[in-house]
């Protein structure tokens, strides 16, 4: 497999500042097409702005982003097209209160792909199915449980036919009991090859998909392994504390 | 004197005929409160010299009556040769001092929408377009449904002020069959319980649509 | 006449429009905290009867109730002063308003406090008085500042009962002089000077009210 060569995020020397706060440090990080990336690390560190800038939600001031070939933020054109090849889930689901599950679904393939009423709904109900949730498709965001919720907005995600999908901390702002209906979706979407960055703490899921794991303290990649050797014996030291401490919980 | 059941009566059909005036000039003037309010909180949200002074203005408004407003146009706009109906007049007045309170309904109702929405319209790629249109509005309207219509209410009772400018609504025509046979109190008095009729009777229908649109829209 | 001059001369109505306020807060507190509370704890026909008072000083159009209440009150034989009318008429309606605010902030208390207090084994009046009124108060605080400004700038009224205040200051300074952008803009200001500082106290006290760990939001 030519994974290295075929790289679909390249970012090199990333900086970026809020006001005065230094946020990202000097970041470089390299995604191949059908790998899986966690990047984990305390409140704080950095690591969910770093995911917001590779679909240029977050805009940067130092070093370079590449997402598919293009540089982004240069030019909003280029920068849009290349956002299309990203699903983003986030921590709040953010899915819209006034649509429907399906309706949530088809916005972007009717506005942005384009698509006919009957070709996006057949499109979104084949991804509702894939997150096991097809009966909802009626119903609205607000009747649904977290888990629920969480799960739509993978849909919604997968209906542009990403390239990449982006994880903001999919399963914090859930229940315990809603987390593993949302993880096991998405291991599933990574045995189908889905190229994935995931921010989260759930070590289970990083070690069990995750070919490598990112360590973020204070805006920089402190490590940067391997799953296996980042949860062996090797790696940082303050990776392995960060590790002890939320693997105790 | 005491007070004339026959003559209250029979200044009822008058009065009553006016209604249709005072629902025209409170639904004109809430139209105008809306849209100038929605134009000032544009400005305002974009900022600058411009929002500042809108800034201003909005607190300026609302901090005046609406009483001074009415005279302000009416004797003002002439004296630049602007000469217009009284009823144009005491729209446009309800309409300006309105519009200070709508355009904080409208803030209320863009700051109610987390930041979440549009940044996931932005994830989808949605352009900015597609995203007020789809994602913004929709729930911006729903945010000032309510509001908009205890607001409509509220015009609704103002609107007996432009008797001073001799408007034929309902207080007006009260003061007409007043002067006319020197008796205030029938006549008055009939206004004042069509028109507690009526706001009630609108302001009912004003909270049973504001549940309906609570229960449909269950988030 | 100089501008300095108008200013003034509308300024002498200053004394009637503060008077007027002043006496009007004497009828809308009490009506406020009575009907509020009563609102609250009342059920069934008490609450009708309750609910009916205050609905008939708050639904009605206020311009209208003050010339009701001016020109009928002499027929039925009580006599009162233009200044008690007025303060009794924009009191008692700014205490309608009022009064939603004391009964939204008691309903909005957890039943928890409530409990709490029977727990310690306080009568029904002493928890209301002692834990239910205080944080009701202070959380509505804000909404009573509004209801003084809104009592302020209804006060504009009494200059149709012949009372001279500030706004019947303005009309009779514009009939020895044509001069209806200096006046009408002086009256505006006038009011401005008065409102905004109370509305900038309102909103000091909103985001105390509001403030993390302050004793409103603590609960």
């Amino acid at each position: 497999m030519s994974i290295q060569s075929d790289t679909i995020v390249d970012i090199q020397g990333l900086n970026k500042w809020f006001g005065a706060l230094h946020v990202l440090k000097n970041v470089d990080l390299a995604v191949a097409s059908g790998t899986r990336v966690v990047v984990c690390g305390p409140s704080g560190s950095g690591k969910s702005t770093l995911i917001r800038c590779i679909n240029g939600l977050e805009t940067y001031q130092q070093g370079t982003l590449r997402l598919a070939g293009t540089m982004l933020g240069l030019s909003a054109r280029e920068t849009a097209a290349a956002r299309r090849q990203t699903g983003m889930v986030f921590q709040s689901f953010n899915l819209f209160p006034h649509l429907t599950v399906l309706s949530n679904c088809t916005l972007a393939l009717r506005r942005v792909a384009g698509r006919s009423r009957a070709e996006a709904e057949d499109i979104a109900m084949a991804h509702l199915e894939k997150v096991r949730i097809p009966e909802k498709a009626q119903s609205y965001p607000g009747q649904l449980s977290g888990g629920q919720q969480q799960r739509v907005a993978i849909a919604r995600a997968l209906c542009l036919n990403p390239r990449i999908m982006l994880f903001d901390e999919p399963t914090s702002a859930l229940d315990p009991e809603m987390i593993k209906e949302v993880l096991d979706v998405m291991v599933t979407l990574a045995r189908d090859g889905m190229t994935m960055v995931c921010v989260t703490h759930e070590m289970g899921f990083a070690r069990e998909v995750a070919g490598q794991v990112v360590f973020m303290d204070g805006g920089c990649i402190l490590d940067s392994a391997s799953s296996r050797d980042f949860f062996g014996s090797a790696g940082h030291p303050r990776s392995r504390l960060f590790l002890e401490k939320i693997l105790k919980h | 004197m005491g007070f004339d059941l026959a003559f209250a009566l029979s200044s009822v059909p008058t009065i009553l005929g006016a209604v249709g005036t005072t629902l025209f000039v409170a639904l004109v003037s809430c139209i105008g409160a809306a849209a100038t309010g929605f134009l000032f909180e544009m400005v305002r949200r974009v900022g600058g010299i411009a929002g500042l002074l809108i800034g201003f203005v909005i607190d300026f408004i609302r901090s005046t009556p609406v009483l001074a407003w009415l005279y302000f146009l009416y004797f003002v706009l002439p004296f630049y040769g602007i000469r217009l109906g009284s009823m144009t007049v005491g729209v446009m007045g309800l309409s300006l001092y309105y519009s200070g309170y709508l355009a904080e309904v409208f803030k209320a109702g863009i700051d109610a929408i987390p930041r979440g929405q549009s940044e996931a319209a932005r994830a989808l790629s949605l352009s900015r377009r597609d995203a007020v249109i789809h994602v913004i509005a929709p729930q911006m309207l729903r945010n000032i449904a309510a509001p908009l219509g205890n607001y409509f209410v509220s015009i609704l009772k103002a609107t007996p002020y432009l008797a001073v400018l001799a408007v034929p609504e309902m207080l007006g025509q009260a003061f007409d069959i007043a002067s006319e046979t020197y008796r205030y109190t029938e006549p008055l008095v009939v206004a004042g319980i069509i028109f507690l009729v009526l706001a009630l009777a609108i302001s009912h229908g004003v909270k049973r649509l504001e549940q309906r649109l609570l229960a449909v829209g269950a988030r | 006449m100089t501008l300095i001059d108008i200013w003034l001369g509308i300024l002498q109505g200053l004394g009637t429009t503060a008077a007027v306020t002043a006496y009007g807060l004497v009828f809308a507190i009490p009506f406020a905290l009575v009907f509020g509370v009563a609102q609250y704890l009342t059920g069934g026909v008490a609450r009708l009867l309750v609910t009916g008072v205050i609905e008939f000083w708050r639904s009605s159009a206020v311009i209208i109730l003050l010339f009701v209440f001016y020109y009928a009150l002499p027929v039925v034989g009580i006599t009162l002063s233009a200044m008690t009318v007025s303060a009794m008429v924009l009191g008692l309606n700014a205490g309608g308003y009022a009064s939603q605010a004391v009964r939204a902030g008691l309903q909005a208390l957890p039943s928890g406090q409530r409990e709490a207090g029977a727990a310690l084994g306080l009568s029904r009046p002493a928890i209301l008085l002692l834990i239910e009124l205080p944080q009701a108060l202070i959380t509505m605080s804000p909404t009573f500042v509004n209801t003084v400004i809104q009592l302020v700038k209804a006060t504009a009224l009494v200059s149709l009962v012949t009372l001279t205040d500030m706004t019947f200051r303005a009309k009779e300074i514009a009939q020895v002089e044509y001069n209806p952008v200096a006046i009408y803009t002086a009256l505006l200001l006038a009011f401005f000077v008065v409102c905004y500082p109370i509305a900038l106290a309102g909103r000091w006290l909103e985001r105390r009210v509001a403030a993390p760990g302050s004793r409103a939001n603590g609960i």
